[in-house]
């Protein structure tokens, strides 16, 4: 099959990046073409699978990043063959180090998810349900998929900064009048869920994920 | 297309624009919105009537004529809303109506697919739609050109849309 100059307009149209020129254009298209019609609605399920289940594509090279346990064995391992005695010291004063530096600060069991300089979190551990796509109208809650009991969450909601953050052991809050007013048709915002165990310890971390207000 | 053929035609008219009214309608509204339905409904239903009045007279084709009134009826439905917004009730989280076994179907087989992609693609997937990087962006946290983002964003689309064919 030819492929249909549309197609490369897909992408943008799912992720809100197409001018409003480009919108329409593209809209009418697809109430004609069938065959882009088609690779639309195949797009929109691929990309919403891996919207909610990013988890799928968190590769080892993702993890080798920071995980403190794997390492943690790994250096043991390593402790226990004979090798030069340098680098066994080496390796248990690393031992030492994670020990006491780095792993008191991550009590929670073996986190799969790790900050990068920009605090965005890949190898999220909470999954967030809505919005995640662009909204219509500024969304009136949010809602994340649930971990376990008692366990709190910190939701944050951003533009260009912090807008707004508040807590609750619910899997959805409800904006309050006052922060929707702040919301602006046409702007991009972002939000996160952090999640707490009952002692305070951050055991979770969703990824920031962004969505559009649609202009008026 | 004369006005008896269309007519005779119908079903198959219903068959083939419900979808996309009802893709347009989602994208417009969201998904969870519980209106959708409704609308759809409508929307198909003024199609009709429209159609079988002679108001379509096939100045345009039939798909913008659809297209149309879609949206015009969209931009109603946000206006109307707009206005009661403030006062209406908390929507509650509603399963999404139109969501079909077919699309949860192809939903299952996409999730396999990812499982078996190489870790570059998983990489590039999951920066470019899940984080909704730029293609430049991507390129920059990956170290590598944005023209090599593309091939293996369609790459790896290409191998996915292979498991959903089976
Ligand atoms: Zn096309």
């Amino acid at each position: 099959m030819r492929k249909c100059k549309f197609e490369d307009f897909i992408d943008g149209y799912l992720l809100n990046r197409l001018s409003e020129r480009d919108k329409e254009a593209f809209e009418e298209h697809y109430f004609n073409c069938s065959s882009c019609f088609e690779k639309l609605q195949e797009r929109d399920v691929i990309i919403r699978t891996i919207k909610n289940h990013p988890e799928l594509l968190i590769t080892e090279k993702t993890e080798a990043r920071v995980p403190l346990l794997a390492t943690l064995k790994k250096e043991v391992r390593a402790f226990f063959t004979p090798r030069q005695l340098v680098l066994a010291g080496l390796t248990a004063l690393l031992v030492l180090v994670v020990i006491f530096v780095i792993v008191p600060r991550n009590q929670a069991p073996a986190p799969n998810f790790f900050l990068t300089d920009e605090e965005t979190v890949r190898g999220s551990s909470i999954t967030l349900i809505s919005p995640v796509i662009d909204m219509n109208q500024i969304p009136s809650s949010f809602e994340w998929k649930k971990l376990g009991e008692n366990i709190e969450y910190q939701v944050s909601i951003f533009n260009h900064q912090l807008l707004w953050k508040a807590t609750t052991k619910e899997n959805r809050i409800t904006l309050p009048e006052e922060v929707k007013a702040k919301m602006v048709p046409g702007e991009k915002y972002s939000w996160q869920v952090k999640a707490f165990s009952p002692d305070g310890t951050l055991i979770a971390v969703s990824s920031r994920v962004q969505f559009k207000i649609a202009a008026q | 297309m004369t006005l008896n053929k269309i007519e005779e035609d119908i079903q198959e008219l219903v068959v083939r624009y419900r979808p996309i009214i009802a893709f347009r309608v989602r994208k417009a509204l969201g998904a969870q919105n519980v209106d959708c339905e409704d609308l759809v409904s409508e929307i198909l239903s003024q199609v009709l009537e429209k159609i079988q009045s002679g108001e379509f007279r096939g100045e345009s084709s039939l798909g913008t004529f659809v297209y149309t009134i879609t949206s015009r009826r969209i931009v109603d439905y946000i206006r109307e809303k707009s206005k009661v917004m403030k006062y209406a009730p908390e929507p509650h989280p509603h399963p999404d109506p139109q969501e079909t076994l077919e699309a949860q179907e192809m939903s299952e087989r996409v999730k396999k697919a990812l499982g078996f992609l190489k870790p570059k693609y998983r990489d590039v997937l999951y920066l470019y739609y899940y984080q909704e990087l730029s293609r430049e962006e991507v390129a920059n946290r990956l170290g590598i050109s944005p023209r090599k983002v593309s091939e293996l964003v369609n790459y790896a689309l290409k191998l996915i849309r292979k498991e959903l064919k089976i």
